[in-house]
């Protein structure tokens, strides 16, 4: 009897275990798709700049050339980029999710007439792409003195993200119980202490997500950064990176490598101290459409 | 309550700094373009002039703008398509699939979004080799004995666009993943255990439960995806600079050569507004998908 | 003893002298806009004789050192003139897109200001020429940064091992080395498709030996159509050597510097290059080592009118100084640097840069020498294949000699695509 009964059992059993090594497989292949180009960005910034052309890239080094480091940081300036980068980004972000936060409580959860215009007027800008605004933003800049001033480059940096982001946080708002506000009204709450001691605390998952979102735009901004920034004192990364080609488009791989890990390694030490709140932030909060 | 709501002071305070900002830097630039359409030469310089609609008229017949649309729009669709579809692959799998190291598999996925674009695109210049060595992706090829796929990816104007679209969703997928995990996580797990019990297979599972209650935010998906890709430049430049030919060149690539290579502020204004008309008719073609229940 | 005293004296020299120069000399704060690193090729240059003109001459002078990447310097300068405010000292394209600048008053006339500064000897006579014909103006209005020949270099070894005796001379027994190439497992060039500048030279080579050093500019005033012989058959070898195998697979994803790198390491046999290239071949690091490459000018065309002894020449980038900025602090300087850099250059880099030379190095390179020596056969110059072009067209030629080296256009569809952009321009 045991016998019968425990065949197929068996039989589904290693359908099962078949089935969870190939799961595992699929998994460690998606590991390996996303761990790969950086376990080969740190071994080719090691490279001497023959090794590139006499050996195939994915081959493991045979130097350990520290001078492309030494290269990057100093003729490359990527200390610079990488601190301008930083400043600009986060400076803006705190900015961005100051006033979107502002804003979209105003529009949403507040009461005054002209509330329904201004909805649809910051919610205009979303159709904006970065292109469209270029050439008067350059024309704008270079008469008022912002050109070529970190100031400028966060101020677009800020206005740019003002849109999505009151877009995005409205949702959140919507969702928020007027409930809680009234009780922290009756509480002796004014606008102020209840925007920054209930609304906020409320809204920190809504604002993670905004701050993940403008910073993977902020951070990889090119188009800005190239238009109204011509200092290489004032560079961001973005714009250094794309710099090691001289007069003939000749370029220095170790040196690019090198420079490219000079600017992930920090981002990712820090993502990685830092991931248990986005991740969580961005799951546990998941948007509201 | 409304008292405290109605606080003329504070919606000032909070509406007008941002107001502000956004008026000048982003409005107040759209109607100048606008208005710069009307003009030709470069601006500041002797032959700047107004020149009517000629900048319109030449549009209808710029091969070369004609080109970049095609290659904007082909790009925006792969992208789009691939970034969400993988990210919902991976959010499917984080959920049903990874039982042991969940956070730290979602952590390895989500780690390209914080690589600089730049940096990711000299990365998949090496990927993409073809001389002098065999780049990861042809080795590979070749290792497993499809070497007569081996193929210069990025050098050819048919392959160079999928290979650029390629990149940028590797780049992304993580980041939706995520969003969409955490959808995943809100749908309450009975009703999941109703639909088990009721026979469900997996395909029905995702057809009849899932993707309807995960469509809102698959949608705000399209919506993320579709103004990261409609300006495509980044990723485009430090990849393959627009080339092969124009086989990459996007509006946004075309627009930024003629504004401030070719000096051609009017005209480039024209496609500037071009690339606005697009991105309102893509929100409202998402949108419509929005209304249809 | 002796020599402390002078040690004493000669630091008593330089404080008089500083307090003197303190007193004398005008504060000025200069910019200069380069693309190359501080530490880098003209970098060098720019910034070490800048800091010795400090030095040496006014302590008061100080400069900014701004760089931008070579690909974006038209457009920054452009934005730059466009709000009046170009920097001092800027480097920029000689030719065609120098010429708005010239016309709108806004670039120093060099041949003028050197005259007035007693200097204008400092310059070499044939860099004069090049210049000024490349903006067919009788004064020069920008400085040359190198004096350059361009051609073929070859890798010796390479040559030998497929038994190629000599350096082809004629575009036919440049074909007869290609196959040798070939039968030997040999690739036998390497371009940079990527920076399509490699590209278009290679056609601009033939053009030039089939039509004559004149042809391209005779095309850019209108006397001749762009959908010529030259430029057609000129595209047609380039496409037809990327099918058969001669640049590799792949030759639009090369990037210039690697494809120099594989000729020194051996792995192409040919490359196409300015006479700037001796700097690498002269490091340290060339595997080829101080006599492993040479060089032949570009081979004949059988029917063509060009000879041996025309060379395709340039200037490299140029430095233009800002007409308006133009003061005495910034004559001063301008003068100690068209008086040294000709030595400096070569002593440091052994590198001609279109000055006269009154001091040579004890030793020099080989492939210095060797640059010397192809400088002394000069006969009559041509330029480079964009030079007469503005910005648009040059995109268009840069951007299609991609399409037609992977077949996706015709040779005749090429030239017609130069034609119509001029004709959409005149």
């Amino acid at each position: 009897m045991t016998t019968v009964a425990a065949k197929p059992e068996n039989k589904a059993r290693k359908k099962v275990r078949v089935r969870n090594v190939l799961i595992a497989i699929v998994i460690l292949l998606v590991v390996l798709i996303d761990l790969y180009p950086l376990f080969f960005m740190y071994s080719a910034s090691f490279k001497t700049n023959n090794e590139f052309v006499t050996n195939p890239a994915y081959a493991f080094n045979q130097s350990l050339h520290w001078q492309n480091y030494v290269d990057s940081w100093t003729r490359g300036n990527m200390g610079v980029f990488f601190t301008n980068s930083l400043l600009n980004t986060s400076v803006s972000l705190v900015f961005i999710t100051l006033f979107s936060l502002t804003i979209s409580f105003a529009l949403i959860k507040m009461e005054w007439k002209g509330r329904k215009f201004f909805s649809q007027y910051f919610a205009f800008g979303i159709m904006v792409p970065v292109a469209t605004t270029l050439i008067p933003l350059f024309v704008i800049y270079n008469n008022s003195g912002l050109y070529n001033t970190r100031l400028g480059l966060i101020l677009v940096y800020i206005a740019s993200a003002i849109s999505f982001s009151v877009y995005l946080l409205s949702g959140y708002m919507r969702a928020l119980p007027d409930e809680i506000l009234e009780a922290s009204v009756i509480d002796g709450c004014n606008i102020y202490t209840m925007m920054w001691h209930i609304v906020a605390p409320l809204m920190k998952n809504a604002l993670i997500t905004v701050v993940v979102i403008q910073f993977f735009f902020k951070w990889n901004d090119l188009l800005y950064s190239m238009t109204l920034i011509s200092s290489s004192s004032l560079k961001t990364m973005q714009t250094g990176l794309l710099y090691f080609s001289d007069e003939f488009g000749s370029k220095n791989w170790g040196a690019i490598f090198a420079s490219v890990s000079i600017s992930v390694t920090p981002m990712l030490l820090m993502y990685l101290l830092l991931n248990k709140m986005v991740i969580e932030g961005m799951t546990a909060g998941a948007i509201k459409g | 309550m409304s008292r405290v709501l109605r606080d003329r002071r504070a919606i000032l305070l909070f509406i007008v700094p941002g107001f502000i900002l956004y008026t000048v830097l982003v409005i107040l630039p759209v109607l100048w373009s606008a208005y710069y359409t009307f003009f030709g030469g470069m601006i500041g310089s002797s032959k700047w002039s107004f020149i009517g609609l000629d900048n319109y008229a030449r549009l209808f017949q710029d091969k070369k703008f004609a080109a970049a649309l095609m290659v904007n729009v082909r790009y925006i669709a792969m992208t789009t398509f691939g970034q969400v579809i993988f990210g919902l692959l991976l959010a499917l799998m984080f959920k049903f699939w990874v039982k042991r190291f969940g956070s730290s598999v979602r952590t390895i996925v989500f780690f390209p979004v914080v690589l600089p674009v730049v940096a990711v695109g000299q990365l998949f210049t090496k990927i993409y080799e073809i001389q002098p060595y065999y780049g990861l992706l042809n080795s590979l090829l070749q290792g497993v004995g499809l070497g007569n796929l081996v193929y210069p990816w990025i050098g050819k104007a048919d392959t160079a666009l999928i290979a650029l679209a390629a990149m940028d969703i590797w780049t992304a997928m993580g980041f939706y993943s995520i969003i969409l995990y955490g959808a995943l996580l809100d749908i309450p797990g009975d009703i999941l255990e109703a639909a088990e019990i009721d026979g469900c297979n997996a395909w029905q599972l995702f057809r009849r439960i899932l993707l309807p209650l995960l469509r809102p935010i698959l949608l705000t998906c399209f919506v993320f995806s579709f103004t990261g890709t409609v300006k495509m430049f980044e990723s485009a430049l430090a990849l393959t600079r627009g080339g092969p030919g124009t086989a990459t060149t996007s509006l946004s690539m075309y627009m930024y050569n003629t504004a401030f290579s070719f000096q051609k502020t009017g005209y480039a204004s024209v496609i500037a507004l071009f690339i606005f008309l697009l991105c309102v008719f893509g929100a409202r073609l998402i949108r419509a998908f929005d209304r249809k229940d | 003893m002796f020599r402390k005293g002078f040690a004493l004296l000669l630091a008593l020299c330089l404080v008089l002298s500083a307090t003197y120069a303190l007193a004398e000399q005008p504060t000025k704060k200069i910019t200069i806009l380069s693309i190359w690193a501080e530490d880098n090729d003209n970098g060098i240059l720019l910034t070490k004789l800048t800091d010795q003109f400090i030095a040496e001459v006014n302590p008061n002078f100080s400069y900014e050192y701004e760089l931008v990447s070579a690909d974006n310097l038209r457009q920054k300068v452009a934005t730059m003139a466009a709000s009046n405010d170009l920097p001092d000292v800027f480097v920029y394209e000689s030719g065609t897109p120098l010429i708005p600048f010239i016309e709108d008053g806004y670039v120093l006339d060099i041949t003028q200001a050197l005259t007035d500064l007693g200097v204008l000897d400092k310059l070499d006579a044939g860099a004069v020429a090049i210049l000024s014909n490349l903006t067919s103006t009788e004064h020069i209005y920008d400085l040359p940064l190198g004096l350059n020949v361009e051609g073929f270099w070859y890798n010796k070894a390479l040559f030998a091992q497929a038994g190629i005796e000599a350096a082809p001379t004629t575009y036919a027994e440049m074909q007869t080395a290609c196959e040798k190439l070939m039968a030997a497992g040999i690739q036998p060039f390497s371009v940079g498709g990527a920076d399509k500048w490699p590209a278009t030279r290679l056609i601009n080579a033939y053009v030039m030996r089939k039509l004559g050093v004149d042809a391209l500019a005779k095309c850019a005033a209108g006397e001749m159509s762009y959908v010529n012989d030259g430029i057609i058959e000129g595209a047609q070898l380039l496409q037809d050597m990327c099918n058969l195998g001669y640049f590799g697979e792949g030759p639009t994803t090369v990037d210039y510097n690697t494809a120099a790198n594989m000729l020194m390491s051996g792995q192409s046999a040919m490359l196409y290059n300015g006479s700037w290239f001796t700097q690498s071949l002269a490091s340290a690091d060339n595997p080829a080592g101080d006599d492993g490459i040479g060089f032949f000018n570009i081979p004949v065309v059988e029917g063509g009118v060009g000879t041996l002894t025309e060379y395709s020449m340039n200037c490299g980038n140029i430095l233009c100084l800002s007409a308006a900025k133009y003061d005495d602090a910034t004559a001063a300087w301008l003068k100690y640097m068209v008086s040294n850099i000709g030595n400096y250059a070569i002593q440091n880099s052994g590198t001609l840069k279109g000055y006269t030379i009154t001091e040579y190095p004890e030793t020099l390179s080989n492939y210095t020498i060797m640059v010397a020596d192809e400088f002394s056969k000069v006969t009559a110059a041509s330029t480079w294949f964009e030079a007469t072009m503005d910005s648009e067209m040059t995109a268009t030629a840069q951007q299609n000699v991609q399409s037609l080296m992977n077949g996706d256009m015709t040779a005749q569809e090429y030239a017609q695509a130069l034609q119509d952009v001029y004709d959409a321009a005149n």
